[in-house]
């Protein structure tokens, strides 16, 4: 089982956290691109080009500066995307099989799209390889032991998340990188 | 902390023992099981007298900063209730482990009564008097932790207009409001002011639409 990358969308559409991990091979690509943590690169390479304001003398370094930026601004995209994609496929899922039907994953040549949505509307989605079985209740799992447990009950995160403000506490993040590794 | 429960959520996916060797590593399924199971399993118990004396420390602190205007006390147990709502329903349903929607307000009502009350205060209100569009139901409290040991000052307003356990109409609203249903409730009747019984009148406003993404292009 290889798991690519992890989503979680507040009810008002937002993408509030997601991670994506490397896969231990790097032969097949996987769809998104491997590139979560570059953000925190950007400020760097931004004062860099801040202090020479010379864009067209420097050619090599304003392309890796765009290349950071389209890479993360790519992630931002592809949230948006699987969102918009998920909440169309759950309304399509409703309408054709009733309120209660659920839309559970859907899958390409490439990868496997898994969806858990609460009653809350909070949604949470994983890709993963084609092989692997139905990831439901590993959603409802981390619902109940990370979410519920880390992020709800946390008295200093906020009620609401904009942003991702208060999903990104230690013991979530630790807790969802075990859980996750731990059945790959 | 960050370990004990990483173990836990380990332990949860341990295949079971009798699999058959050629079955795939599968989380154990845990949805299948009577609800009252599940959650009975989940609770932990917290001391009741604690909780009494700490929402009786709330109340008259508040009667305190508000000149005992009642009114005003009702009002703020109320907000706090939705802000404590708010966060409780998601702990509802971990706990409850409900995996779909009530498809109607009686449902939700039974489920409230039922399953909500027994796992917060462990008590079961009693529900009744729905009105004939089924949009508006009563909750009888025949026990409330909340009121236990307490009487209500001796000022002859605060019979007639502090709602000692105002709170849990703020509960109610804000869990229910993050699950699509915008509610009012108000309590209609106290033991506490010398009524027969506590009751707290529920009444469906309307279903909250789903938030549609931004459009962008």
């Amino acid at each position: 089982m290889v798991i690519y990358s992890f989503y979680i969308f507040d009810r008002h559409t937002e993408c509030i956290y997601s991670k994506i991990w490397l896969p231990p091979t790097p032969n097949p690509p996987p769809p998104p691109p491997p590139s979560t943590n570059t953000p925190t690169l950007a400020p760097p390479a931004a004062a860099h080009d801040g202090t020479a304001p010379l864009p067209p003398a420097a050619p090599s370094r304003t392309g890796t500066h765009v290349d950071r930026r389209s890479v993360s601004a790519k992630a931002g995209d592809d949230a948006k995307l699987i969102f918009g994609t998920v909440f169309s496929l759950r309304n399509m899922v409703r309408k054709l099989g009733g309120e209660d039907d659920a839309f559970i994953n859907y899958r390409t040549a490439q990868y496997k799209l898994h969806y858990y949505e609460t009653a809350s509307n909070l949604r949470f989605v994983m890709l993963t390889d084609t092989a692997t079985l139905s990831m439901r209740s590993v959603l409802h799992q981390i619902y109940i032991n990370l979410w519920v447990e880390f992020v709800v009950k946390n008295p200093l995160s906020p009620v609401e998340h904009k942003g991702g403000v208060g999903v990104k506490n230690e013991l979530f993040e630790l807790g969802l990188d075990q859980f996750v590794r731990g059945l790959m | 902390m960050a370990a004990s429960k990483a173990s836990r959520l380990g332990e949860e996916y341990e295949t079971p023992k009798a699999a058959p060797p050629p079955a795939p590593v599968r989380p154990r399924l845990t949805l299948d099981f009577p609800r009252d199971r599940i959650w009975k399993t989940r609770i932990e118990k917290v001391n009741a007298e604690l909780v009494v004396l700490t929402y009786g420390t709330i109340v008259a602190q508040l009667c305190k900063d508000f000149d005992s205007d009642y009114v005003e006390v009702n009002k703020q147990l109320d907000k706090m209730g939705y802000n404590i709502g708010l966060r409780l329903i998601e702990d509802y349903l971990a706990k409850s482990n409900t995996m779909r929607r009530c498809s109607n307000f009686r449902e939700t009502a039974e489920m409230v009564a039922k399953v909500g009350f027994k796992i917060f205060l462990n008590i079961t209100p009693t529900i009744t008097n729905w009105t004939s569009d089924s949009k508006q139901f009563s909750l009888v409290f025949d026990e409330n932790p909340f009121a236990d040991f307490v009487e209500l000052p001796d000022d002859n307003r605060a019979q007639d207009e502090l709602w000692y356990s105002n709170i849990l109409c703020g509960v109610l609203r804000g869990a229910l409001e993050m699950v699509q249903m915008q509610v009012e409730a108000h309590f209609i009747s106290d033991v506490l002011r010398g009524n027969d019984t506590t009751e707290m009148r529920v009444s469906l406003i309307r279903y909250i639409d789903d938030e549609l993404p931004p459009e962008d292009d």
